[in-house]
């Protein structure tokens, strides 16, 4: 029993590599825009997609079509932004319903394109088992929660070091002041939407690489990308990080001891402990009360 | 007698007259009209929600799925009466309301994403809690609407005369409720939370009656729909469309009027089934999407509002 | 009575209000004075509940309301005003004093509110929506009427008179010496100028960094080198 537990952990904080790039790429355009996007979860599911597609249209291995995936769902989420930027009036409420509805037309145009089967990816390579001590993986698993890891990382110094993260950071916390400064909020506004598809990208790749996909994922993938934002409180990377591989801890755990169909709920009790608990995030302070 | 008064009543008199009297033999059409305005039902809740409650629900499923089965289980387990089953299934959608409480502190896209959540929570548990729902295999054989005192609500006109009632009651509740001074507070409360608060409003708790109020209806609405289809399987009851198409609808027509999710929702749904449907069997949900999408971006306070205004105009420029 | 014993309020590492211990009447007009920053705003936050202390207790007319909500403390009697107006949007003038006498009394008593209108100098005006159709005087005429409408014990008015002309400067004045007398509530306010603060008050509080520096009658306070000090340092800085 320890064994099977042991090893529901280590799933679960692999899988919780990708749920933290798909929740990244959620908080920061929430940072610079203030919109929460909720056709993020369908652009990580087209990008799933995008690799089910190029893996069995060219029979290659669902990671040649990163640089695909990249392309596709950056100019999507460039196009989401495009669309947010017209609106005008409230903007909050309003952007939630736009992007709600991006999402619903996504959902479906995968449908209409690839219908509603589960696909998984047929590479025996990515589905080899890599054994570490006690546990358990695909190398795919492994592997793309390296990877994950990486572009955390890089995420981590781009928005530190490099000039155009600090802008991105800037309209974050103060538009107005940042404007002052010389910043375009729009370019970093844009630059956040093209982050959060790079993000989303990798995730999509991943998540077809390891596990199986269907239409109605990228809805419950942006209910997760949320519900780990709100376990993580404030938007910074390590916490994102720890709500992410929490969650899929939890999942792993309760798929592991009571049922796979409860791993959705699993989540959802997380988010209403915390919730009631701890309204603040398990790791600082956000600005969320009404 | 003013112009207002002749409207309403001829409004009326088309309605419960003329509507089961013309179209009542058409079966066909009679089911589109009944479901439309079952949709429109739920819209006109989510629009109460919205507009005085200034919160967007995605969530509305849950609502509209916990009063179905609530009213079916009672009605086929327990036999209540159905009309009584239909209450307690609002009753019970606003009961469930309860476990959303805590997402009533959060702000707009908080809130917005936390119902999204709760819409699937409900669905799954829908699913796993076999002993009582029967599982992903559904109900079936669900009571349908009874006979009193010779009329069978049972039938196409008398699901119809049922619906429409609801919704018409749910209509008056509404304006009640926004001509009331807690529907004062809380159209000032949308835009000027903190300066209502000040002054002695309990923001919570009216935010708190918006919500039972709105997860009612929705739940009365479900319970409806499940005596008229007689059927109920979790991923029906609890289906994304029962949150997509009110909002929808409720834009279309209008989330600041009373009757305009209503309109909207008898275009929408028609428009749904008759175009959309048969074009794109299944996925034809990518057209609301883009309506939803479509209209946001043109006229967010609604397609009929703008195009009456337009109108509006055009006889001033005549004049 | 409003006591505040060792209050202090934080925003992240800052400390806006530290350890303050202030007790104000309810039958007399207290101003509040001190530089840009002090934290007489945060203070306001922290007795009407928006803003939360991390120490201290706030007890009013000895009902503990530390961590009473925003809407109770007003149905106790605690009246606020905002330095930015904030008229109840989408509603007229006569509905934001509706709002506020029926919410925080319970009960509407339309004579009053006709008295509160004329009183504030809005009678013709109380159809006007709320939020455009106002000039700044009436708005800021509207946020005390809005706040007597809950029956205040206690009154806090936050800068009411900046931004006003001369001549509507000493009317408001003039209403707010009336107020104290007609309807029998306490105020605090907080107020730059001295000469108004002088003119109105037989007591007043200086806060600087968030701690209280003085407390006496105007004469004494703005002859204090410490107040002098807090000032003109600010004013240099």
């Amino acid at each position: 029993m320890t064994e099977l537990i042991l090893q529901a952990i280590y799933s679960g904080l692999l899988q919780g590599g990708s749920y933290a790039l798909i929740a990244l790429g959620l908080a920061v355009v929430f940072g610079t825009m203030k919109v929460i996007n909720l056709a993020h979860g369908e652009l990580v599911l087209l990008a799933a997609y995008v690799a089910y597609a190029v893996e069995s249209a060219f029979e290659v291995s669902p990671i040649v079509a990163i640089p695909v995936a990249l392309l596709v769902v950056c100019v999507s989420a460039v196009l989401v932004y495009f669309l947010v930027d017209r609106i005008q009036k409230d903007r909050e409420l309003n952007s939630l319903i736009l992007t709600y509805g991006i999402g619903v037309m996504l959902t479906n145009a995968v449908l209409l394109i690839w219908k509603a089967d589960i696909r998984s990816t047929k590479s025996a390579w990515l589905q080899d088992a890599v054994v570490i001590g006690p546990f358990y993986s695909m190398r795919s698993e492994l592997g793309f929660f390296v990877l994950s890891l990486v572009l955390m990382g890089l995420l981590w110094w781009w928005l530190s070091k490099s000039w155009y993260g600090r802008a991105v950071r800037a309209v974050a916390s103060n538009r107005d002041a940042a404007k002052l400064m010389g910043i375009n909020p729009r370019t970093t506004e844009i630059v956040s939407f093209v982050v959060a598809g790079i993000l989303a990208a990798f995730a999509g790749v991943a998540l077809y690489s390891y596990g199986v996909i269907q239409p109605p994922l990228g809805h419950a993938l942006t209910v997760k990308a949320f519900i780990i934002t709100v376990l993580a409180g404030v938007g910074s990377i390590p916490g994102v990080l720890a709500g992410a591989l929490l969650l899929g801890v939890v999942e792993a755990l309760t798929v592991t001891l009571l049922s796979s169909a409860l791993q959705e709920i699993a989540g959802m009790g997380l988010f209403l402990l915390v919730l009631f608990l701890m309204p603040n995030g398990l790791f600082g302070t956000v600005a969320r009360r009404g | 007698m003013n112009a207002r008064s002749v409207a309403i009543l001829l409004a009326l008199v088309g309605m419960y007259i003329a509507v089961p009297l013309l179209l009542g033999p058409n079966l066909y059409v009679m089911s589109l009209l009944v479901a439309s305005i079952a949709i429109g039902g739920v819209a006109l809740a989510w629009a109460l929600l919205g507009n005085l409650g200034g919160m967007v629900s995605f969530g509305h499923a849950a609502f509209f799925g916990v009063g179905s089965y609530v009213s079916a289980l009672l009605s086929m387990k327990l036999g209540v009466p159905v009309f009584a089953a239909m209450f307690l299934g609002g009753v019970g959608a606003a009961v469930a309301s309860i476990a959303m409480l805590p997402t009533l502190r959060l702000k707009g896209p908080y809130f917005a994403l936390a119902i999204l959540a709760y819409a699937q929570i409900f669905r799954i548990l829908a699913t796993e809690w076999k002993s009582v729902t029967g599982g992903s295999g559904g109900l079936s054989s669900i009571p349908r609407l009874p006979e009193i005192a010779g009329f069978d609500f049972g039938s196409k006109v008398g699901n119809y005369l049922v619906i429409v009632t609801i919704v018409l009651i749910f209509a008056l509740i509404y304006e009640r409720i926004r001509a009331s001074h807690y529907g004062i507070a809380l159209r000032a409360m949308h835009d000027s939370e903190d300066a209502t608060r000040i002054v002695g409003v309990n923001s919570t708790f009216l935010k708190a009656m918006m919500l039972f109020v709105s997860a009612f209806m929705t739940g009365v609405v479900g319970a409806f729909n499940a005596h008229y289809i007689n059927f109920l399987e979790p991923d029906y009851g609890f289906s994304g469309l029962w949150s997509t198409i009110p909002i929808v609808a409720a834009i279309f027509g209008g989330y600041r009027t009373i009757l305009g999710p209503v309109i909207g929702a008898v275009f929408v749904y028609l428009i749904d089934q008759l175009v959309f449907k048969s074009y794109i069997p299944s996925g034809h949900q990518i057209m609301l999407g883009a309506l939803l999408a479509g209209m946001v971006l043109f006229s967010p306070t609604g397609l009929l509002p703008w195009i009456v205004e337009k109108f509006k105009r055009s006889r001033h420029a005549a004049a | 009575m409003l006591q505040l014993d060792n209050v202090t309020v934080r925003f992240g590492g800052v400390i806006a209000v530290n350890g303050l211990s202030l007790s104000i009447a309810t039958d007399e007009v207290t101003g509040l004075v001190g530089p840009n920053g002090a934290g007489k705003t945060t203070l306001f936050n922290a007795i009407s509940g928006l803003a939360r202390p991390s120490a201290g207790r706030i007890v009013f007319n000895s009902v503990d309301v530390l961590k009473a909500p925003v809407y109770r403390r007003a149905r106790l009697g605690l009246g606020r005003t905002f330095q930015v107006p904030q008229p109840l949007s989408r509603l007229t003038v006569h509905e934001n004093l509706l709002v506020a006498q029926r919410f925080a009394t319970g009960s509407i008593d339309e004579s009053r509110l006709r008295e509160i209108l004329a009183f504030v100098g809005l009678t013709e005006k109380a159809g006007r929506d709320a939020t455009t159709e106002l000039a700044l005087s009436e708005l800021k005429a509207l946020e005390v009427g809005k706040a007597l409408a809950t029956n205040p014990k206690l009154l806090l008015l936050d800068e009411v008179l900046a931004g006003l002309e001369t001549v509507g400067k000493r009317r408001f004045m003039q209403m707010l010496k009336d107020m104290h007398a007609k309807f029998g509530v306490g105020i605090l306010i907080i107020e730059h100028d001295i000469e108004t603060i002088s003119n109105l008050c037989k007591r007043v509080a200086v806060l600087n960094f968030g701690e209280l520096i003085a407390d006496g009658t105007p004469e004494d306070v703005f002859r204090n080198p410490a107040v002098i000090k807090s000032y003109t340092g600010a004013d240099h800085a």
